[in-house]
């Protein structure tokens, strides 16, 4: 259970304060509302290529990181499809410098074509080192690109080509930062051993004369259904072929989010997960098996992976996954199972109440889906799945005219 | 208007009190009553180095969980499972590391399968092949990025490729690893005399009485003939060809001692200066102005009875020269100009902040713990240490660059498409 205060400045800047009664630190997640759904396709990889620039000095302070280092901070960022989150974590006492830092970078950014120039380099070199020179990096990318059609979820947050990043131009840079970095667009939450009022007294401090810069962004292309099975196969230099199986599922605010991640749980939760235990230990099919839902905010993903042990076949694992999903229709979960997944989220969940940066996170990410009061009720609805619920998601979204299969095959 | 900033000048950590239990056995708790979850590591001086066998070592705690006299691995993995309990082991040259993490109110349930895991492990021959072939698989894997390959040449280059800490053995190995040289390795290196426990979270009398009486029933082993310890065979450079590589992969560095050395953490102050931050000397010249790399780091890495200094980064191809003239460079610099009074602030202050982040949370501090008894130490070392950091001056820093980094002394290690000199 964490406890919040959650206020609007009037400026539209969402703040929520939680107090935290241990760490001798302060966590200050910043969250703007852009991710790489709003890019447009001709310049993927763009969100991300804003978060570096975001570090790249203001009219005013010049060098982000060296003041956040000189309180003893430390700070980073990730872009992801949906949003693009800010951190810092520092010594309880000089909270005030990441408010002062934050707010600073909302209006001031000062980009000039040296720094962009620079900043292209090193997201090309990012790219490079964990997209082309990594052995598997292209494979969720050829996923989703097999998945979605229209969507741009149908890249990844690094982008479709380095070309796009090195094609960028400032006066991209200038339009992106103006349409959503604003404070109507963002989030700011902070944990932290101070009185909440104080915590909010100094946000406003720092914030409140920020004018609002309000946009409306452009819609984002829903995918359209899928009606047939999609394949592809592709050939490269890895030591194991692996087989993914994507099917679209629902967005992470709708109910149907809660039976799909319990169905993934009862699939791939552990060691003791039926995939595990059937495929890995006794068929002895694969090395290596997992289930997740992506949990976009868009309609996302269910996909099953699996890398296959010399000898197996990917037709094998195909008809091995498919036997899976007969299994959980027929016999669906019985109350043990669900016992048990409901017992991993508790867990799960004091685990990540044990820093402030995890609970600052946390408290950004609700607000960004758009009902914070989720953080303390999710447990819930897990406890609603009914085995029912799990029988009906394997007839509606479990079926082949709703998957893309991705075959990655080890070259010979 | 800037706001006032605050610089911590001390950093306190809870003592971890300690009882000897029967068998000799050192049990240490940090207790703390805010929280509903605890986690216990045991911890045994049984890491690779130790091994005769290759992957026997890793093999062991592995295998531990696949299976007791009582209970499958599956059923061993059903009650961690299903009471949402955390188990994970890890493994470095020195010692393997096996840490339990649960919810307060299942904590029986959770020492109940530690018992089975730690004192009653079958290791059934059929998991041990399961197991080897994953990870014959994956180290297989991992030896086709040019990361991994640059690391293990980098260890064979600073120890010798037969030392223990260099050694790095052919995948191939695992399908000879057999049933009874796991066992062996279980026998001689899990007992009483090779083992400490350490635990934290809401630890209370009775969570200790339930710990202790597990703890008590490893026995005493033969005593053991340390293996050989040869001197390290340094080689100051190697280069594996990797062809078609986009990226380079650059391992710099030199032998030097172990964290209870005097110069130990000067030389961390020195290699966090150099490349242990994001504003660091390193990240400025590859990353920041020129664009060569993702990222750079330089460390003090510590062993139990060794020690060094190293920097690592992946390059892109065209630019590995270039990238490891500036290496040379940034660190020549450390030796013939005194570091700004400036900059040595901003990195004791980074460091002070760096420790008070890894000790949030009951789990930091008990790694913290852990690392410290490893040493010999307390928990007071900390604030030793970050006096000690705090004391340094930009003559010191000058003085242990000069001492220890001489281009000469330097091992350079490139994994890449090619051969850069």
């Amino acid at each position: 259970m964490i406890p919040y205060n959650r206020i609007t400045l009037s400026n539209g800047l969402v703040v929520v304060v939680n107090r935290d009664r241990v760490s001798k630190l302060a966590a200050v997640n910043l969250l703007y509302k852009v991710g790489a759904r709003n890019e447009n396709p001709e310049r993927t990889g763009f969100a991300h290529l804003f978060e570096h620039l975001m570090f790249r000095g203001t009219r005013r302070v010049p060098n982000f990181d060296l003041p956040v280092q000189m309180a003893s901070g430390d700070n980073n960022a990730f872009t992801n499809n949906d949003y693009t989150d800010f951190y810092i974590t520092l010594p309880k006492d000089n909270l005030e410098t990441a408010l002062w830092l934050e707010s600073d970078r909302m209006q001031g950014l000062g980009i000039t074509p040296e720094k962009l120039e620079t900043e292209k380099r090193v997201v090309i070199e990012e790219f490079r080192q964990r997209y082309l020179n990594q052995p598997y990096g292209d494979q969720t990318m050829l996923l989703r690109d097999l998945a979605y059609k229209r969507h741009p979820y149908r890249w990844a947050t690094i982008g479709l080509t380095p070309d796009h990043i090195e094609r960028t131009s400032l006066s991209d840079v200038e339009a992106f930062y103006r349409r959503y970095y604003h404070p109507s667009n963002a989030v700011l939450s902070i944990s932290a051993d101070l009185d909440e009022e104080r915590m909010l007294t100094l946000v406003d401090n720092w914030f409140s004369s920020l004018p609002d810069r309000a946009s409306t962004p452009d819609p984002v292309p829903q995918e359209p259904r899928q009606t047939e099975a999609r394949r592809l196969e592709v050939e490269r230099d890895v030591p194991a072929t692996t087989v993914s199986v994507a099917y679209h599922m629902c967005a992470r605010t709708e109910p149907d989010f809660y039976t799909a991640d319990l169905v993934s749980d009862l699939l791939a939760g552990g060691d003791s997960g039926r995939l595990y235990t059937h495929l890995v230990k006794e068929r002895q099919l694969l090395s290596s098996v997992n289930a997740y839902v992506s949990g976009d905010v868009d309609p996302g993903l269910f996909v099953f992976t699996g890398q296959l042990l010399p000898g197996t076949a990917t037709d094998q694992v195909e008809e091995a996954f498919r036997a899976e999903i007969e299994a959980l229709r027929r016999d669906a979960a019985t109350e043990y199972e669900i016992e048990k997944v409901k017992n991993k989220f508790e867990a799960t969940t004091l685990f990540g109440e044990l820093n402030v940066m995890n609970k600052a996170m946390n408290l950004g990410f609700y607000e960004m889906l758009g009902d914070l009061t989720l953080i303390n009720r999710e447990i819930d609805r897990y406890r609603a799945v009914t085995p029912d619920d799990i029988r009906s998601f394997c007839d509606r979204i479990l079926r082949s005219e709703n998957s893309s299969t991705l075959i990655y095959r080890a070259r010979q | 208007m800037t706001p006032p900033r605050i610089t911590p000048s001390e950093v306190d950590v809870q003592q971890a009190e300690k009882r000897i239990l029967r068998n000799g056995v050192a049990l240490y708790w940090l207790a703390s009553e805010d929280f509903e979850v605890l986690r216990i590591s045991f911890v045994f001086r049984a890491g690779s180095s130790v091994q005769t066998v290759p992957f026997s070592a890793s093999a062991v705690v592995n295998l531990l969980s696949e299976g007791s006299t009582e209970r499958s691995a599956q059923q061993i993995a059903e009650q961690l499972d299903y009471y949402g309990s955390w188990y994970d082991v890890n493994i470095d040259r020195d010692y393997a590391y096996v840490n339990f993490a649960s919810l307060s109110k299942f904590f029986d349930r959770t020492i109940e399968v530690a018992e089975e895991i730690l004192l009653r492990p079958a290791f059934p021959e059929e998991e041990l092949r399961t197991y080897a072939a994953k990870r014959k698989q994956r180290l297989a894997i991992d030896r086709t990025k040019v990361d991994i390959e640059a690391r293990e040449a980098f260890a064979r280059a600073l120890f010798g490729a037969t030392h223990p800490y260099g050694i790095s053995s052919d995948e191939g190995l695992y399908d000879s690893l057999t049933r009874s040289q796991v066992v062996d390795f279980y026998r001689r290196f899990y007992t009483a005399e090779r083992c400490f426990v350490v635990c934290s979270g809401r630890i209370g009398e009775r969570e200790l009485q339930a710990i202790g009486a597990l703890a008590e029933q490893f026995p005493h082993g033969s005593p053991e003939i340390e293996p050989p310890f040869p001197t390290p065979e340094t080689v100051h450079a190697d280069f594996v060809a990797h062809p078609g590589a986009v990226q380079s992969s650059l391992r710099l560095g030199r032998l030097l001692f172990p964290r209870q050395h005097p110069d130990f953490v000067g030389m961390q102050v020195v290699a966090t200066a150099l490349g242990g931050y994001f504003g660091s000397r390193l990240m400025q010249n590859l990353r920041e102005r020129n664009g060569y790399t993702y990222g750079v780091v330089a460390a003090m890495v510590n062993f139990e009875r060794a020690g060094y200094f190293a920097v690592a980064t992946q390059v892109g191809s065209d630019v590995t020269r270039e990238a490891l003239e500036a290496i040379y460079h940034e660190i020549e610099l450390l030796r013939t100009e005194p570091m700004p009074e400036e900059e040595l602030e901003l990195v004791k202050n980074m460091m002070t902040g760096e420790m008070m982040r890894i000790l949030d949370g009951p789990f930091g501090i008990a790694d913290v713990t852990i690392e410290n008894i490893l040493c010999g130490c307390d928990n007071t070392v900390i604030g030793e240490n970050v006096r000690r950091i705090r004391r340094m001056t930009p003559h010191d820093v000058w003085v242990l660059a000069r001492k220890y980094l001489a281009r000469k002394d330097l091992v350079t290690v490139v994994a890449g498409a090619e051969r850069p000199w």
